[in-house]
């Protein structure tokens, strides 16, 4: 019994505490992350990164005058976790948005978030959450679903467009045969069918597709079937860890294969982890430069990894600086709406579209410009290819690695594809 | 079980039905009548946080209740229970998305089918015990779960399944503070049910089955029929729960019901009381509330001074984790007998007081 009412003061000291900065707080933000669970990998940098940004937001006076109120939680990935959440959020005290996180999840809100005109800036890229009018018709409407990057397809026509001219280019004979690989979830599955069918239409062979899971394992078995299958250009469509997995199993079985990684597939500390096994993988960049890149915007991210990290001794993977980006879109528009009628979910979805091509304030030459239009949620169309190499033993700290030049990610190349309507909603 | 009576002298009892009722005396049964009646107040006090979590608990109260059946009454065991709640979840789904049936009838509807499939899966229990049972029903869990994941006509495959809100006669309930009385209205009917279950000739052959299965089948009870129909009856009320938890969330998703659900469905029955049907509750209440007290501490740690010192960070969500789980130990150490047995200690305690001793 002692227990139970020792929990239920703190409980109820808490709830007061919470209330009370509740009340001081002007703009309120939910912030879904992912720290424990499948994809918790690269969640962690990207949650870090939005608290960091929203931290130095606040720092700097807020928004007009306002300080954000940022509700971050830890989901595990897990989608009932998530629209339980989104039930706190969009009750009695509603958020102005939410950073949101998943496919699945953020699927599974995006009617919730047309009902409520929240505007959710997720961290899943996939191309269903483009369409805002459901004109496609291959997509539910999603009004209030935003991103910022190539969509999930978008990022796969790419690295396709790439494979094929490699292929070209290196001149091997008969038919290069893709293969589609990752977890049965509704994240890997994203771009499946719009990767399998322009492969298709530029000329490749689509094997049936592998599957592995989403967390970290032994992956010999998929590697084996991949061997033998003849695969020449493989898709990573899971998270960092996990395709760790398979690259490290591949390098063991021996298998000659270009892989190529979603956004979320690949990054520095994937690199060292998987250390030669990760050397080549093709991956699109969402920044125009990773961390310590030469942009006049990578000062403004400098000081925004300094709230969690007041030493700057800490090297943020792609993730954090792709995290940075979109927590700043969403002030941007926060920033807009504010003047335009008070922060509400629906003034703030408007604050997006009010200029085209845009980057946020001092954030020049690391965002990419995005333009987000009433009837078109796909931010851009240009997609950054990039290669990871490894060129010795990845032991020791990150940052001397990268200045080494032991972990480099080398441009390979900008492809920059049509606004296709046939190309629009999946 | 054999806890101190609570019966006032005096109070005798003449015939079996008196010694059977389900509230012991009429003091107990205006208490129960009368806390129904403040709880239907709830949604008029209480947060939304707070009343979600009050729907929560009752809606996993119901398939604990059906767990209890199983493990606490009949002495079975299944690690599979969480699936069942799944299935049932996903069947309302389908039957209010793509049959003319109203949400009202799909829950009911959803509990039979489950009900169906939990009987098939509850085949092997006839014939199995102990270890092999467990290793049967983790056999459901997963064949379920598949089935889940690849069966896009039925759940949506990977993607979650949208299920509609609760209606009744074209009247929609929105919003938990409606949907708390559609709860409210199962869990103690549910309650009523299986309450009423245990004092019939059926319900006392799976305590008799529990308590020695060859005695009772010495004394004529027919042990598959009997064990198969524990399984049914466990898979119904996984079933209604949900289906109920189905057009709560109105998104179905097949995550956070594998293994791990299924454990917690056997935790809230172990930590409540097996074969207490009151007991359930409690141990349901406790288990949903146990995660949530741990985030407030956590949420309170967070940049603290200990925080610092120990430079827990993000380590702070795990540490949750691990402070359940030895709970949940601690628990099974000092109160095997569940809260269902502290309860009825602490009522003998102020029964007596001042006198007790």
């Amino acid at each position: 019994m002692t227990m139970k009412s020792l929990l239920g003061t703190v409980s109820l000291a808490l709830l007061l505490g919470g209330a009370a900065t509740a009340a001081q707080a002007q703009i309120a933000i939910g912030h879904l992350e992912d720290l424990s669970g499948g994809t918790s990998d690269v969640g962690t940098p990207y949650g870090q990164g939005v608290a960091d940004t929203f931290a130095w937001v606040n720092k700097n006076g807020g928004i007009g005058g306002k300080q954000l109120n940022v509700d971050s939680n830890d989901y595990g990935y897990q989608v009932p976790r998530a629209i339980a959440l989104y039930k706190k959020w969009s009750g009695a005290d509603k958020v102005a948005a939410i950073m949101g996180w998943g496919t699945a999840d953020t699927e599974a809100l995006t009617g919730f978030l047309a009902q409520d005109k929240i505007p959710d800036i997720s961290g899943s890229y996939a191309a269903a959450l483009t369409d805002p009018e459901g004109t496609s018709g291959k997509a539910k409407p999603a009004p209030y679903n935003f991103f910022y990057g190539p969509s999930y397809s978008d990022a796969m026509r790419a690295m396709l467009t790439w494979a094929a001219e490699d292929w070209k280019a290196k001149g091997k004979p008969g038919k290069p045969k893709f293969v589609h690989m990752g977890a049965n979830h509704p994240y890997p599955n994203a771009p499946k069918a719009a990767g399998e069918a322009i492969a298709a239409d530029l000329g490749f062979e689509v094997l049936p597709p592998l599957v592995f899971a989403l967390t970290p394992g032994d992956y010999s078995a998929q590697c084996l079937s991949l061997k033998s299958s003849g695969a020449n250009y493989a898709y990573l469509g899971n998270t960092a860890a996990s395709n760790i997995s398979v690259l490290k199993a591949c390098k063991t079985a021996g298998v000659d294969v270009q892989f190529m990684g979603n956004v979320w597939g690949m990054d520095e500390n994937a690199a060292k982890t998987a250390g030669d096994a990760a050397d080549g993988v093709i991956f699109p960049l969402r920044t125009a430069v990773a961390w310590g890149g030469d942009a006049p915007g990578m000062k403004t991210v400098m000081e925004i990894s300094k709230m969690s990290d007041p030493t700057g001794n800490v090297y943020r993977p792609v993730h954090y600086i792709a995290a940075v980006c979109s927590a700043l879109y969403l002030k941007e528009a926060i920033d807009w709406a504010v003047k335009n009628g008070g922060a509400t979910g629906e003034n703030v979805a408007k604050g997006f579209y009010q200029k085209a091509n845009w980057v946020p304030a001092g954030m020049e030459g690391v965002c990419n410009p995005s333009t987000w239009t009433e009837k078109d949620h796909r931010p851009t169309m240009k997609v950054d290819l990039y290669r990871s190499k490894i060129s010795g033993p990845t032991d020791g700290d990150l940052n001397d690695l990268v200045k080494k030049g032991t972990i480099k990610l080398e441009k390979v190349k900008t492809i920059e594809l049509p606004r296709k309507p046939e190309w629009f909603g999946w | 079980m054999a806890g101190p009576s609570l019966i006032p002298s005096g109070d005798y009892r003449t015939t079996y039905a008196a010694d059977t009722t389900i509230f012991p005396t009429k003091a107990s049964r205006n208490a129960a009548i009368a806390g129904i009646v403040l709880i239907c107040f709830a949604p008029l006090a209480f947060s939304e946080y707070w009343l979600s979590i009050l729907i929560q608990i009752g809606i996993f109260a119901i398939a604990a209740l059906g767990l209890n059946i199983l493990v606490g009454f009949t002495g079975q065991i299944s690690i599979g229970h969480a699936a069942f709640f799944l299935f049932g979840a996903f069947t309302s789904a389908y039957i209010s998305n793509t049959l003319p049936i109203p949400v009202f009838f799909a829950i009911p509807l959803a509990g039979v089918i489950t009900a169906l499939v939990g009987l098939i899966f509850g085949i092997p229990a006839a014939r199995l015990k102990g270890l092999y049972l467990v290793i049967a029903t983790l056999a459901a869990q997963y064949i379920l779960l598949d089935f889940f994941s690849r069966a896009d006509w039925f759940s949506g495959g990977a993607a979650p399944a949208s299920a509609n809100p609760f209606s009744i006669f074209g009247y929609v309930f929105r919003g938990d503070r409606q949907y708390f009385y559609v709860v409210l209205t199962y869990l103690v009917v549910s309650y009523l049910l299986v309450t009423n279950l245990m004092r019939t000739r059926d319900g006392r052959a799976l305590v008799a089955i529990r308590d020695h299965y060859l005695s009772a089948e010495i004394m004529g009870i027919n042990l598959t029929k009997y064990r198969t129909l524990s399984f049914g009856l466990a898979a119904f009320f996984a079933g209604i729960a949900g289906a109920l938890y189905a057009h709560y969330q109105l998104v179905v998703s097949n995550e956070g019901f594998g293994i791990e659900r299924s454990i917690i469905f056997l935790a809230m029955v172990i930590i409540g009381g097996t074969g207490s049907i009151m007991g359930t509750l409690m141990g349901t209440a406790f288990v949903v509330l146990l995660p949530e007290s741990m985030e407030w501490i956590s949420a309170g740690l967070k940049g603290s001074a200990i925080d610092k010192a120990l430079s827990l960070n993000n380590n702070i969500t795990f540490l949750r984790e691990i402070a359940i789980g030895l709970i949940i130990i601690a628990f099974l150490m000092f109160e095997p007998d569940g809260l269902a047995h502290r309860w009825r200690q602490i009522k003998t305690y102020w029964k007596l007081y001042p006198f007790s001793h």
